[in-house]
């Protein structure tokens, strides 16, 4: 019984301590900036505002980096899941020549750093003249060696009684895909598609290059551009509100998802 | 009705459509933040306060005052140069780009920019209207390859409060070193009559401060950190330079251990009696002296430029500039365009004064209207005293940085002075031979 209650005492206390950043930059988001230059500490003097919150959608511009962030979160996770379930399938069930070598490349390219393609990516999409779009923002990120390996696993997974079972009454390759692995990759599917949303909506350093008309930021790169020179020092409330604004969406989705993405999270752990 | 989420989507993004076929199209690019909310419809430029503030008036204003023309403007994260590059490699430079004076020859080398001469005498602006500082920041091979916004440079910013305390003022103003040593001995009598450090510095996480620190009193000393294209630190005057804050940080003259969030923070609470920073805070301190509480309370403040403490009076500068970037599908009309906005810039160039920076017109110097401004007396010097880098070292900006985190290590007492300055020396000359 003691043991449980500290144990218990000791998990509230983690809590409170990962709490703490979060508050504070909540905290600090709603102080004015030129109190906040001159001492942190005001934060504790009971005097709010909600000016800097006033600030970020006083520009117009937010509410279309959100819709881009979103088109762009979506796209990629919906063709990600798509691409690495097929891949996945192919390489579990298929056997065709040079599979495994395909496979190793495949996972080849989770050695590869953005940083060492960046250059080649960007003059790729510059001589098709894509920059500056919602495709030249999603495709890159369909390259998902993770996910094809993950998916792979899973497939492989799955007994193939299942599949010869569906053989035998005839079904197509297709239909024993589409109908009867699919549903039972979902946690799965429901793994990959969070990492790939959430990391699809922090990207920075893609988006900062390729989208570089304002009207095509996403929003990580929009409220960047906000900033002013020493944003840290004489718009620090500022700062924390776009901290808090940029992080709400994501805050929102682990309440409503939190028991897949614990799933997700252990599931990716466990494979 | 499953997707129907998506017709408000459709209609968010329809909404945001903004293009304006009859007008010409002109892309601003720049830095100094976004502020919509307080300045998006201000058009009274003399109303508007602050970097970004008064940046938006003056597009605003353009845009009011030229309605043929539809001013796309690009406001980037601080110094949004990956960004240019980007745009510059994908040919979708935009038509005016904020620039600092000593990255415009990296790009000006690469033949990445418009040369601006006929321009600028067109529109009555030309190079010889420049304060020196200015026409040094965006001239390279005798061409003008922008036009100067303003020149910065570090100042000495001073709590005439805790100077007084010191004992360190005379005839209402600050007692100012002349040498190393009374540096060193002012230092010490400010800390036995306040308690306090002499100097407040920003020295964590924050390297341009060091370098800004080693530039400008090595070329006090008539040296060059760059000869012939290529660095040149391990001189006396190198020594010297760094010699002069090591004893600073051993004899606990300075704040250690600030960042520049903390080091801002710690003058405005009466950290200490100095600190090094840039013309951008001349506005925010002035802004406290005039308050009746607060350590600068009571006209507690006072700026100069950095005192001149070897042979020669000089700071180490850079300043802000518009530049063209090449873009062959640039239209005549676009490119036009953009040659009006300048002419407006110039023409307004008064109002960005008040930032704190130093004017790039001499005619703005010399006029009563900025020297009435608060403390602009004490800066005007800076205006033929101040001194860009050479133009024909590139990479300034990473180059800082190595400077810095070397000059760091000295200062702290990391490293041997020597070695600092060797290793400083090879790793930007490394830089500099691989381009």
């Amino acid at each position: 019984m003691t043991r449980s209650r500290l144990a218990t005492g000791l998990v509230i206390l983690a809590a409170v301590l990962m709490l703490v950043p979060l508050l504070w930059v909540l905290a600090l988001s709603l102080k004015d900036n030129a109190e906040l230059m001159t001492d942190t500490a005001s934060v504790f003097n009971g005097r709010f505002t909600l000016e800097n919150y006033r600030n970020l959608f006083g520009n117009g511009d937010v509410f279309r980096w959100i819709a881009n962030s979103l088109i762009v979160s979506f796209g990629m996770t919906a063709g990600v899941l798509m691409l690495a379930s097929l891949a996945g399938y192919g390489f579990a069930r298929l056997e065709f020549p040079g599979r495994n070598l395909l496979f190793v490349v495949v996972l080849l390219g989770l050695a590869v750093p953005e940083q060492a393609v960046i250059i080649a990516r960007h003059q790729m999409f510059s001589w098709l003249g894509m920059h500056n779009s919602y495709p030249a923002l999603i495709l890159p990120g369909l390259s998902a060696p993770f996910g094809v390996f993950l998916m792979t696993q899973y497939f492989r997974a799955i007994p193939r009684d299942i599949d010869e079972a569906a053989l035998l009454d005839g079904a197509s390759r297709f239909t024993i895909f589409w109908k009867l692995l699919l549903p039972l990759t979902i946690p799965a599917q429901a793994t990959l598609g969070i990492f790939t949303f959430l990391s699809a909506w922090n990207d920075y350093w893609w988006p900062l290059i390729s989208a570089t008309n304002k009207d095509m930021f996403t929003l990580t790169v929009g409220i960047a551009s906000t900033q002013m020179n020493f944003a840290q020092t004489e718009g620090l409330g500022f700062l924390m509100a776009q901290a808090v604004f940029a992080g709400a969406p994501m805050l929102i989705v682990y309440l409503f998802f939190q028991k897949y993405i614990v799933q997700a999270v252990a599931g990716a752990a466990g494979r | 009705m499953r997707w129907g989420w998506l017709l408000p989507l459709a209609a968010l993004l329809a909404g945001c459509s903004d293009a304006k076929p009859d007008k010409t199209r002109l892309v601003i690019q720049r830095f100094f933040g976004a502020c919509e909310a307080e300045y998006g419809r201000v058009t009274d430029i003399a109303a508007a306060e602050g970097e970004c503030g008064i940046m938006t008036a003056m597009i605003n204003r353009f845009e009011a005052e030229n309605p043929d023309i539809d001013v796309v403007e690009n406001i980037v994260f601080w110094p949004g140069y990956d960004q240019l590059t980007a745009q510059l490699a994908a040919n979708d430079a935009p038509d005016l780009v904020t620039m600092h004076g000593s990255v415009i020859s990296d790009y000006q080398a690469r033949g990445l920019l418009e040369p601006l001469d006929a321009d600028l005498t067109a529109i009555g602006a030309p190079p010889a209207s420049f304060t020196s500082a200015a026409r040094a920041a965006v001239t390279v091979d005798g061409h003008a390859w922008g036009l100067p916004i303003d020149t910065w440079a570090p100042l000495w910013h001073i709590n005439m409060n805790l100077f007084r305390k010191a004992g360190l003022v005379r005839g209402g103003k600050p007692v100012l070193p002349r040498s190393p040593q009374e540096l060193f001995a002012q230092a010490q009598q400010f800390r036995a009559r306040t308690g306090k450090p002499y100097l407040v510095q920003g020295t964590a996480n924050e390297y341009a401060g060091f370098t800004r620190n080693f530039y400008t009193f090595v070329m006090q000393q008539d040296a060059a950190p760059f000869e012939g294209g290529r660095a040149n630190f391990r001189t006396a005057a190198g020594r010297n330079a760094l010699q002069l804050f090591r004893t600073i940080y051993e004899r606990d003259f300075t704040t250690k251990n600030q960042d520049y969030s903390a080091a801002v923070a710690g003058f405005l609470k009466g950290d200490g009696g100095v600190f090094l920073v840039g013309t951008w805070m001349v506005g925010t301190f002035d802004a406290e002296s005039r308050k009746t509480s607060g350590a600068l309370a009571n006209g507690g403040y006072t700026v100069v430029p950095y005192p001149k403490l070897f042979a020669r009076e000089t700071t180490f500068a850079d300043g802000h500039n518009w530049v063209m970037p090449r873009n062959n599908r640039r239209t005549p009309e676009e490119r036009a365009a953009g040659v009006r906005f300048l002419k407006f810039f110039a023409g307004h160039a008064r109002h960005w004064a008040r930032t704190g920076h130093l004017p790039a017109f001499q005619a703005i110097i010399d006029s009563p209207e900025w020297r009435a401004l608060p403390h602009r007396d004490n800066l005007a010097t800076l205006a033929t005293t101040a001194q860009p880098l050479p133009k024909d070292v590139r990479r300034q900006f990473p180059i800082e940085t190595i400077v810095g985190t070397e000059a760091a290590a000295a200062i702290s007492g990391a490293k041997p002075i020597d070695q600092t300055l060797s290793d400083m020396e090879r790793r930007v000359n490394a830089v500099l031979d691989n381009l």
